[in-house]
């Protein structure tokens, strides 16, 4: 627990810091007071994660401390401190201690939900998490927008936090325990029921609302269009890292009896199916959303749902392949969302970007912010040798080696990878604004052709997920050999 | 002082350092990029020494570095450093003769705008070509073969608004990566055959009993046995690069860089690698393949001789000169004498990369006047660079006892000689000697005797310190280096073979050969001062004295005996119909499913988005628009449209549970 005892003490220190000292100074001083004290308690976690070490079961087996819990830890800290540090430089907010600390109290949450082992540890955690959510997406008060993100945001994760109560509560009644371990035995021994089968739905239900796949999707190209930028890109990374972690858990130590096959429609009923359903609506309707849109937000939002698609795949792999590829992949992704991100929010302190063709004849407004995006957007598209063509790699090679093409997702990895060729168009269109276009030509004074300033800590940390994406990408084991 | 064979990737890395450091700076800084490439080599050129001299100390050894780059699977990839005579000869001459390359541009190229630029290709060539030179594993070896490629290419096209530039950059590339083809197809079939490609591994690297053992024992395929094959494939790789024929064609045109880089790139260091590249792998080369390379080194040495003796362009010339030079030493990695090989490669670096700053101090004096007919006169005019250009031309053609070019082409005529196979390479060699004093005796007399044919011959003057002094030190070299390899103390082939004592012949064994080659060469010498020298050109427009005595073989030698035309005829022909025909293929049948495709993508695209946007959001982006002034989105936002947001969670629910439960249990 040291992890999550040093974000909360450090939530808590952020708030008392403002407080004593902030009341007479001016908004960025406060801003940047609350930011440098919150990066303090997030290194102070990551020295906590890395020393506590591996430890299985503790706390009667309601924790895990294993690899998986260990990599999503400290993942879930380096993007929370990216978004930290870009929050620290892109956000105008009426209260910043508030806002670190909301993002400290997630991280927290994120944290636990990579360790819990237990069914009421797990909803605990993910509520945590996603309440602070809900407040971040709205924390920008003065935009109608972002009221409205908060909103739908909120109504949806209520709406699937019940479901997920619901199906958590059915299983608890089916197999009389909260103990993952104890279900799966209890599911390995008896056959699967109707009821069981809907107790997996709702479950999974919450899980697409988290991992925002279709058809529970609906919400992420509202959120990541109208919340502040470092409020989506926690939302679009970290929440999404410690979600997957949570998830495939649940899924494959704890309900891995009732898996079930997806290669026949009629094969023994389970959640394998479900998954691969979820993946293919996510993989056709993000990529094929994606091509329609103009607005860069919800372009990354509708991107996010088909990498969604690539994510299911791999935990529907992770049964026999482990967790290195999908944690390499959704890691990965986080980085590049982030940085993108961060890229839009240091963008918009001075020009609109709303549409992709703001972003018109960046290369000259400012070189470095188009090389790290490029870096970024190259990676979500699977170019190699970054990080996300090794992350797709991975995550298919491992899908279709449950059996070839005729294997079980060899059907689902195969519709991936031609969608892959799909989504690098929507990709280019935005590089080929960023890099080919001129800006655009109207009066001179124009905020849209401008040199954009970038504030020093922005830009190391933009250079820093840049390089973290190429090195992962040249040296892809340095995470895939901790599993 | 003495190196760890750990510490050998210093050398490569500190040129690419500086080639990293100049490319991100500005245009403008000239000074502190020229400074940077010169001072990163001359470094390498140190710790070269320090490779040297623990090379030498125990010249048997193999020193090693191997690390695994990373894993494909099951299998490492492993990557290493290798120091021996060999890497550190060669690493020695390529820092030395770099260095004084490098400081001799710093005159020619000054005027150049793209002076920065020049300085970064350069030294990026340089940490290739080093690269090339420490690398133990033939992976490493080839990225840095392609590498020196691109090196070759970029400084070959520098200037690219030349039309004949970028096109001699452009085929010098592509004729290249023909030879690459096999060398890749080589490797791989190695890899397969062998399990690695470390060259020395302690007892498991391809050149190590263990693996010659496994090849020399595998089935043969098709006649030739697979290590016959893998030799002939790798070699594939140094006939593109050395220029070799049936690939030489692309050298002479790559005179279209600036004459530095013909001196360090066309004629001491990246041609050579293919010789070196033999040299490496000579343990692995079998009877078969070596009487291939023997034959082909003696064509080659055959062909330059005879095509350089027709060529008016003075860069062109020694071009033809470079191609003949490593025909001789292919040649004697042929017959059996890698030794000889490596010992003319580095004589042949210096009085070559003479030659050519010699040429380049004359066309830089010349106002970038390269004809030799339009030239003349210059023994007056251009004392210092006449001198040395005179002893490089000595060392190419062998004069006897003072050049280093005389001893080692001994060495090669005598291993030709010594062999036990077909005797063609050593009466080619020895055509090619008359042919060399010949040619070069006309290059002689042309350039630099009688007076100047033109405006700017006649205004030519001596060129500055920082372009002299470079071509003195070398011409030091020129005469020097041939002691090294005297019959009598061969001790740089000893140490080539990894002997530490040198066993010497008497001066004058075999000392009928050697009055062979001296009578030959006086009698080139003495055809071209009875044909140019003797009666000097009057001027630029008077006709060759061989054109007028046969007029169509000097016609065909002068279009370098039609091998551009015929290829042009042939593989050219045959690749713009298989281009045109993919064009056509790509056009009309990819083109339209594609086409189809991206429509049907783009609608469907449409279609989910007018369903996603009118169908769900529209009510609620209404609502919220008009609403925006008034500030009360919050009250309103609960009947907007996220009912239907909801409802389509459940919706979705209801469908999962009703595959879940039905699909299963039906």
């Amino acid at each position: 627990m040291l992890p999550e005892a040093a974000l909360v003490i450090g939530a808590l220190f952020v708030l008392t810091v403002d407080l004593a000292f902030g009341r007479r100074r001016t908004l960025e001083r406060r801003l940047y007071l609350s930011v440098v004290t919150g990066t303090a308690a997030v290194v102070a976690a990551m020295y906590g994660a890395f020393t506590i070490g591996l430890a299985h079961s503790v706390f009667g087996g309601a924790l895990i401390l294993d690899e998986l819990t260990m990599a999503t830890r400290l993942g879930v800290l380096v993007l929370a401190w990216i978004t930290l540090t870009l929050a620290g430089s892109t956000a105008r907010l009426r209260h910043p201690a508030e806002f670190v600390a909301i993002v400290l109290f997630a991280t927290a949450g994120f944290t636990l939900m990579a360790a819990a082992q237990q069914l009421l540890v797990a909803f605990v955690a993910l509520e945590l998490a996603s309440l602070s959510l809900y407040i971040l997406a709205g924390f920008d008060k003065s935009k109608p927008e972002s009221a409205e993100a908060a909103l739908k945001y909120f109504l949806f994760g209520g709406m699937s936090a019940a479901f997920l109560l619901f199906g958590f509560s059915l299983i608890y009644g089916l197999t009389g325990s909260i103990e993952l371990h104890e279900i799966s035995a209890h599911l390995a021994r008896h056959p699967p029921t109707p009821l069981l089968a809907v107790a997996l739905v709702m479950v999974l239900v919450a899980f697409g609302f988290k991992a925002a796949a279709a058809p529970f999707h609906l919400w992420a190209p509202d959120v990541y269009e109208g919340a502040p930028v470092s409020s989506a890109a926690l939302i679009a990374s970290a929440s999404k890292l410690a979600g997957f972690t949570l998830f495939v858990r649940l899924l494959w130590p704890g309900f891995g009896p009732a898996a079930g096959n997806v290669s026949t429609a009629t094969g023994a009923p389970g959640w394998l199916p479900i998954v691969a359903c979820l993946s293919a609506a996510s993989l056709l309707l993000g990529n094929c959303a994606a091509l329609a849109q103009s607005n860069l937000r919800r372009l990354l939002a509708y991107s996010a749902i088909a990498h969604a698609g690539v994510m299911l795949l791999g935990v529907i792999a992770a049964g026999d392949a482990g967790h290195g590829p999908l944690f390499y992949y959704v890691f990965t992704y986080g980085i590049a969302t982030v940085g993108a991100f961060g890229v839009i929010g240091v963008i918009e302190r001075t020009a609109p970007c709303q549409r992709i063709t703001d972003l018109a004849g960046l290369y000259r407004r400012s070189p470095l912010l188009t090389g790290c995006l490029a870096v970024y957007i190259l990676s979500l598209a699977g170019i190699p040798p970054l990080a996300g063509f090794f992350g797709k790699f991975t995550v298919f090679a491992a899908a279709l080696n449950l059996g070839g093409m005729a294997g079980p997702a060899g059907w689902l990895a195969i519709l991936a990878i031609f969608l892959s060729a799909v989504a690098l168009y929507y990709y280019l269109v935005i590089l080929k604004q960023a890099l080919v276009v001129a800006p655009a030509s109207g009066t001179s004074t124009d905020a849209a052709t401008n040199r954009i300033p970038v504030p020093a800590d922005a830009a190391i940390v933009l250079v820093f997920a840049a390089l973290i994406l190429v090195l992962l990408g040249l040296f892809p084991s340095l995470v895939l050999r901790i599993f | 002082m003495s190196l760890s064979a750990q510490y050998l990737w210093l050398i490569p890395s500190l040129p690419l350092l500086a080639a990293a450091i100049s490319s991100l700076l500005p245009r403008r800084a000239r000074r502190l990029s020229s400074a940077l490439a010169i001072g990163a080599l001359a470094l390498s050129f140190f710790i070269s020494c320090a490779a040297l001299s623990t090379a030498l100390a125990n010249p048997a050894a193999h020193l090693t570095h191997n690390f695994t780059w990373f894993e494909l699977g099951n299998d490492p990839v492993r990557l290493g450093w290798l120091l021996d005579p060999l890497t550190a000869f060669m690493c020695t001459m390529v820092t030395f003769v770099g260095t004084l390359i490098f400081i001799f541009s710093l005159g020619y190229m000054h005027a150049d705008e793209n002076f920065k630029q020049f300085f970064c290709f350069l030294s990026l060539f340089a940490a290739a070509m080093l690269g090339l030179l420490v690398a133990n594993s033939l992976l490493l070896l080839f990225i840095c073969w392609e590498l020196v490629g691109l090196a070759s290419y970029l400084l070959i096209g520098f200037w690219f608004y030349k039309p004949s530039a970028a096109a001699a950059a452009k085929k010098a590339f592509i004729t290249t990566r023909i030879g690459d083809l096999g060398f890749l197809l080589g490797l791989l079939w190695l890899y397969d055959s062998a399990g690695s490609l470390l060259l020395y591994d302690n007892g498991h690297g391809v050149l190590e009993a263990t693996a010659l053992g496994a090849l020399g024992s595998a089935a043969t395929v098709g006649g030739l046995t697979v290590a016959s094959a893998i030799g002939l494939l790798l070699f594939c790789g140094a006939v593109g690069k050395s220029g070799q024929f049936p690939l030489h064609v692309w050298l002479p045109d790559a005179m279209e860089g600036p004459t530095p880089v013909s001196a360090l790139i066309h004629a001491a260091t990246m041609v050579a690698a293919g010789v070196f590249l033999m040299a490496r792998v000579y343990p692995l080369l079998t009877p078969d393949t070596l009487q291939v390379v023997a034959l082909i080194g003696a064509i080659t040495a055959l062909l330059g001789a005879v095509i350089a003796v027709a060529q008016y362009d003075l860069k062109r010339i020694l071009a033809f000169s470079t191609v003949s030079q490593l025909g001789y030493m292919m040649l004697a990695i042929g017959v059996g004498a890698p030794g000889a090989a490596m010992f003319h490669l580095l004589t042949h670096a210096f009085f070559k990369a003479l030659l050519f700053l010699g040429a380049g101090s004359v066309i830089h004096a010349a106002h970038h006047e390269q004809d030799i007919r339009q030239l003349g006169g210059l023994s007056v005019k251009m004392k210092l660079t006449f001198a040395t250009f005179a002893i490089g031309t000595m060392a190419l053609v062998g004069v006897p006892l003072f050049f280093s070019g005389f001893w080692s082409k001994e060495a090669i005529l005598h291993a030709a000689h010594a062999t036990s196979g077909s005797h063609f390479p050593f009466y080619a060699a020895l055509i090619g000697v008359v042919l060399t004093a010949f040619y070069n005796t006309r290059l002689i007399s042309e350039v630099f005797f009688g007076h100047g044919r033109s405006r700017s011959a006649n205004h030519a003057h001596e060129n500055s310190a920082v372009m002299t002094t470079p071509l003195v030190i070398l011409a030091c070299f020129a005469i020097v280096l041939g002691f090294l390899g005297t019959p009598a103390y061969p001790w740089l082939q000893a140490r080539l073979n990894g002997e530490t004592a040198v066993h010497g012949h008497s001066l004058f064994e075999g000392v009928g050969l050697m009055v062979l080659s001296i009578v030959l060469v006086a009698i080139g010498i003495g055809a071209g001062w009875m044909l140019y020298g003797r009666k000097l050109r009057l001027n630029a427009t008077s006709p060759d004295p061989l054109a007028t005595v046969a007029p169509r073989v000097h016609a065909f030698l002068g279009a370098r005996l039609k091998f551009d035309e015929l290829y042009a005829a042939t593989f050219g022909l045959l690749s713009s119909f298989l281009a045109t025909a993919a064009d056509w293929f790509d056009r009309y049948v990819w083109g339209g499913i594609v086409h189809f495709l991206a429509l049907l993508g783009e609608f469907s695209g449409t279609v989910n988005r007018e369903a996603d946007e009118q169908g769900l959001n529209a009510g609620f982006d209404a609502t919220s628009e008009k609403l925006r002034g008034t500030g009360q989105a919050y009250s309103r936002a609960q009947t907007g449209d996220a009912h239907g947001y909801l409802r389509f969670l459940a919706i979705g629910f209801v469908a999962l549970a009703l595959v879940a439960i039905f699909g299963g249990v039906a």
